[in-house]
């Protein structure tokens, strides 16, 4: 539920009350707004008693349903189940999984203690190593929730034990984690295509120059924070002690051989990759490294569960408030808002970016784009800008709206993993999601970092 | 004047494909000709319902109608739609509107009653050509070759019939591991090849018109004979003329499909000779006498003399 | 009775990601092997039917989704905006810490009873009569999954019954923090997999990065 943070002042009463009468204020002025404003403020109201956020969510959207509308609420219900009943969502609880074992087995000590000796000695260089695997991973992966566990169960223990602050890690591999969907394959960038008839080819090519773009600015970011804060750098490895270590770890980096290799191989899909994993890393765990004993893996399956559980519990609710939101014709509304206005490519670009920022606080991707680029597209199409850069900076858009809150899932995975609050979380991917915005104008008004490439290779 | 009686019609395909122009069509009929007594929401793209969800909706009185593909009646319990699954049923259009316009499809959609659905019309998706990263020509061509399917057991039997995996896959995985080589080859009408982008990463495609795609448009029973009978009879006309509508852009979108595949020049067209065509349609039959126990044999005999079927 | 009870909610979610996830293994390997063309082993495994691998393995996950947010709640794994509510006096922050948990078992007992609703008219309903011998033609008889040919409303029942369960976890939780004041949370000072490691700060892990480096405790296969 909610836990105190260090060094947050606690309010006397009559403060207590002050805030309360003026957020009671607020929420009472957005409730006048209409029906769109009666579920934000019910979803604020709701969140702010500290409640899981997947409560809250389900709650606003039974709740209106029940007096604002005549959708039988066993739809609801039925949507709890449905909502989840799909098998790229389980490449989650596979990566939860294989991650677990990889920290319990020892494999994520050995990878770190390699990546360390490789780049320790640099200003954040665990950091920066973080980010450099969270770009490899998101080669393989299709998400980035996903990513964010593979990378981040593994990395952010190591950051906190070498002496980072927990904080400066959860930021780093939260924001890098969103690499997933634009570095290719990306689940989100397909369900683009298809809603708008473009070339999965070509989208999966023009993400390839802007995922790698970002992941540098990523990094750079993380390097100058550990410089001005003067975080630990370790002492220059020499290149016995780092083969040392790379002979060490070779079966943790084998892991990236095998779902690398396998997916472009074609033995498997991504989400099958995810399930391999997991089978690879408990056999490293318990039999290669020995460090998983037999009666620990009841244990590690228990927790590995039960986060995944908690993680496809948001997705559900968050499923079920984008189907509130459709429901409502709330996404239609601000398309009609931007086609009605005649706006010229630059600002229409604009008012994109902010409508789709806006969908980014309270839906998942695949709805955005299910919804919005059907109605976008055209407008788009008509202003001459290019199909694949529309996907792209749609994309790009998404990962922002993954890494704040109330509804971004790299936020809650990484919760998940930190153990820390979303607000403090929050605080934490602050830099690096200033850094992913400006990112994201240069993408914007910069078409040919996305268009380069696919065009090079003839698409 | 009285609040318009709303039709929310949901489904899970892209506006401007075949089905979601006329169910935009449909639409547009409807609401001129009741003049504003009947209001028809589409919603495309699967915004309310999925795939998986919408025919409870439909029963649940959420959604009043639905145009879901025909395969999605067997696992309501009427298994007698697999009928439309079996591969070479039918040789071409000709045949096949013998069935589904002729008393053999009113027949199945009656099937659907008690489960409080209503059957208004089938509308056509079209004939499935292959694909692979080899090229299909002899059956022994598919031994061991994995492919993907939409999940039924009719169409499992068919691949296996030929010697092939049949392999289930989600939606957003298939065109990568078409690319990888997860699967060898799938099953589209041309249309769907074309705007799911697969002729990008598959060399050759026969043009074996094998199977049938389609869709049944359904309402909720109880909503339609509870409308005015006056608003019944136009929507009915409607909806008529609506499915001439959508067979025709079916036919010519998947006329046009295959013309760009062709001329992208990624993927082979391959035509079979019609021994070869025959060869597939013997060994595939046995996908026939294994499902005959499922789908009724009823049901198959009287397609069967609709069209006239014979594999040998 | 209560220790039997999270007992077999602990069983039943661990049984669950781990048989799920050796299902699409062997999914794999099997697809891999069929493609081979070794004689004999080939046919023996074309003829070897796992495409309802994938259908299965949604349902086990969706299982141990409803079922593990229910041991979520006992184990407060839940996340939450805690923003106001630690800022507020003590005795207001049990008020808003009650309404939150009355939220939840508002929530899960609601969607417990339409789910139960749902679950009883799609199908249940109609086996049940079914069964007894009754008359079922106002009925409908629920549909089956696609794959496996299973009645939907078994596998959908995971949301009444994984609802209900977590709703009386709500109620527990909320018993329990009236009369002890206690929530329960992670520890969020503690991550996963170094519990073994005490904290330090960062000259001490400077320093003990020094002492172990390349050949301390931890190097090496043991
Ligand atoms: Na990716
Ligand atoms: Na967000």
């Amino acid at each position: 539920m909610s836990s105190a943070v260090a060094g947050w002042e606690q309010f006397s009463k009559k403060k207590a009350a002050t805030w309360l009468a003026g957020i009671a204020v607020v929420l009472g002025l957005i409730a006048t707004l209409g029906s769109t404003g009666i579920v934000f403020a019910l979803l604020l109201a709701l969140m702010l008693t500290g409640m899981p956020i997947s409560i809250a969510l389900g709650l606003t959207v039974l709740t209106f349903l029940f007096f604002f509308s005549e959708v039988p609420t066993e739809a609801v219900a039925m949507k709890l189940f449905t909502g989840i009943e799909k098998f790229e969502i389980m490449a989650i609880p596979f990566f939860i999984l294989a991650g677990n074992f990889l920290t319990h087995g020892g494999v994520a000590k050995r990878m770190i203690k390699f990546a360390t000796s490789m780049v320790g000695h640099w200003h954040g260089g665990l950091a920066l190593a973080g980010v450099m695997a969270c770009a490899l991973f998101a080669a393989v992966s299709g998400s980035s929730p996903a990513t964010v566990v593979a990378i981040g169960s593994v990395m952010l223990p190591a950051m906190v034990r070498a002496g980072f602050p927990k904080r400066f890690g959860a930021g780093v591999i939260t924001t890098s984690g969103s690499l997933g969907i634009l570095i290719p394959p990306s689940i989100p960038m397909v369900i683009y295509c298809v809603a708008t008839n473009s070339s999965v080819g070509a989208m999966f090519m023009g993400g390839v120059i802007p995922g790698l773009m970002l992941a540098t600015l990523l990094g750079l970011v993380s390097w100058w924070k550990a410089k001005k804060a003067n975080y630990p750098r370790m002492q220059k490895a020499t290149w016995g002690e780092r083969f040392k270590a790379f002979r060490e770890s070779i079966w943790g980096l084998l892991l990236i051989v095998i779902v690398l290799g396998g997916i472009y191989s074609g033995l498997f899909t991504p989400t099958e990759a995810a399930a391999m994993s997991a089978v690879y890393a408990f056999i490293i765990a318990v039999f290669v490294y020995r460090d998983v004993p037999f009666k620990k893996i009841p244990k590690v399956l228990l927790d590995s569960a039960s986060m995944s559980a908690m993680l496809l519990y948001i997705i559900t609710n968050a499923v079920l408030f984008s189907f509130l939101m459709t429901h409502e014709q709330i996404p239609q509304l601000m398309a009609d808002w931007i086609l009605a206005h005649n706006l010229g490519v630059v600002s229409f670009l604009l008012v994109t970016n902010v409508l789709l920022l806006l969908a980014g606080n309270v839906m998942e991707p695949s709805s955005i784009i299910l919804i919005l680029a059907p109605i976008l597209f055209p407008v788009a199409m008509q202003l001459g800008i290019d199909p694949i850069h529309f996907g792209v900076l749609i994309t790009v858009n998404m990962e922002v709206g993954m890494c704040h809150p109330p509804v971004g899932l790299n936020l809650y995975v990484a919760s998940g993993i930190t153990k820390m609050g979303i607000s403090e979380l929050t605080v934490a991917v602050w830099p690096w999601l200033m850094a992913m915005l400006g990112f994201m104008l240069l993408v914007t008004y910069v078409p040919s970092i996305s268009l380069w490439l696919p065009k090079a290779l003839g698409y | 004047a009285p609040a318009p009686i709303v039709i929310k019609f949901s489904h899970v395909v892209a506006q401007h494909t075949p089905k979601g122009q006329a169910a935009d069509y449909f639409k547009k009929l409807a609401e001129e000709r009741t003049k504003g007594r009947v209001k028809v929401e589409v919603y495309p793209n699967s915004q309310l319902y999925k795939d998986k969800e919408e025919m409870e909706a439909l029963q649940l009185g959420a959604v009043q109608m639905l145009a879901p593909s025909l395969a999605k009646f067997a696992p309501l319990g009427v298994k007698e739609f697999e009928v439309f699954d079996l591969p070479f049923i039918f040789d071409n259009y000709q045949e096949l509107h013998k069935v589904t316009q002729g008393p053999v499809g009113a027949k199945l959609l009656k099937k659907l009653e008690p489960k409080g659905i209503l059957g208004l019309a089938y509308w056509d998706n079209g004939f499935k050509v292959m694909s692979a990263n080899k090229p299909l020509k002899a059956v022994s061509d598919f031994r061991g070759q994995k492919m993907r399917i939409q999940s039924s057991k009719v169409l499992d039997s068919q691949m296996r019939a030929v010697g092939a995996m049949p392999q289930v896959l989600a939606f957003s995985e298939v065109y990568q591991a078409l690319q990888t080589g997860v699967v060898n080859g799938t099953e589209n009408p041309p249309s769907n090849l074309y705007t799911q982008k697969m002729h990008e990463v598959q060399k050759y495609v026969t043009l074996s018109d094998h199977g049938y795609l389609g869709y049944a448009v359904i309402v909720n029973k109880k909503f339609w004979q509870g409308l005015p009978a006056d608003v019944r009879t136009i929507l009915e006309g409607c909806m008529k003329d609506a499915t001439k509508y959508a067979n025709d852009i079916a036919k010519k979108d998947n006329e046009e499909a295959l013309a760009a595949v062709k001329k992208s020049g990624r993927s082979q067209l391959i035509s079979l000779t019609p021994q070869e065509r025959a060869a597939w349609k013997k060994a595939m039959d046995k996908a026939h006498k294994d499902n005959m126990g499922r789908i009724g044999a009823d049901i198959v005999k009287e397609v069967y003399a609709a069209t006239g079927y014979n594999p040998s | 009775m209560m220790k039997y009870l999270d007992h077999l909610e602990e069983i039943i979610i661990t049984f669950l990601i781990g048989a799920a996830t050796a299902i699409i293994a062997v999914a794999v390997v099997h697809r891999y092997l069929s493609g081979l063309p070794i004689p004999g082993l080939q046919d023996w495994l074309l003829g070897i039917n796992l495409s309802w691998a994938q259908e299965l393995c949604i349902y086990m996950f969706v299982w141990m989704a409803k079922f593990g947010a229910a041991y979520g709640v006992r184990s407060g794994i839940h996340v939450g905006v805690d923003v106001l509510v630690t800022r507020l006096p003590d005795s207001w922050r049990k008020t808003t810490v009650i309404i939150a948990i009355m939220g939840g078992a508002l929530f899960t007992g609601l969607i417990g009873t339409l789910g139960a609703k749902f679950v009883w008219e799609n199908g249940l309903h109609y086996a049940l009569l079914n069964k007894l011998g009754m008359d079922v033609t106002e009925l409908f008889e629920g549909p089956i999954t696609p794959d496996l040919e299973w009645p939907t409303w078994i596998v959908y029942s995971a949301v009444p019954l994984g609802s209900y369960l977590m709703c009386f976890r709500f109620l527990q939780v909320g018993w329990a923090f009236l009369h002890t004041g206690e929530l329960p949370h992670h520890d969020h000072t503690h991550v996963d997999g170094i519990e073994e490691i005490p904290a330090m700060d960062s000259t001490q892990a400077l320093e003990e990065y020094e002492v172990h480096k390349f050949n301390g405790k931890d190097g090496g296969a043991k």
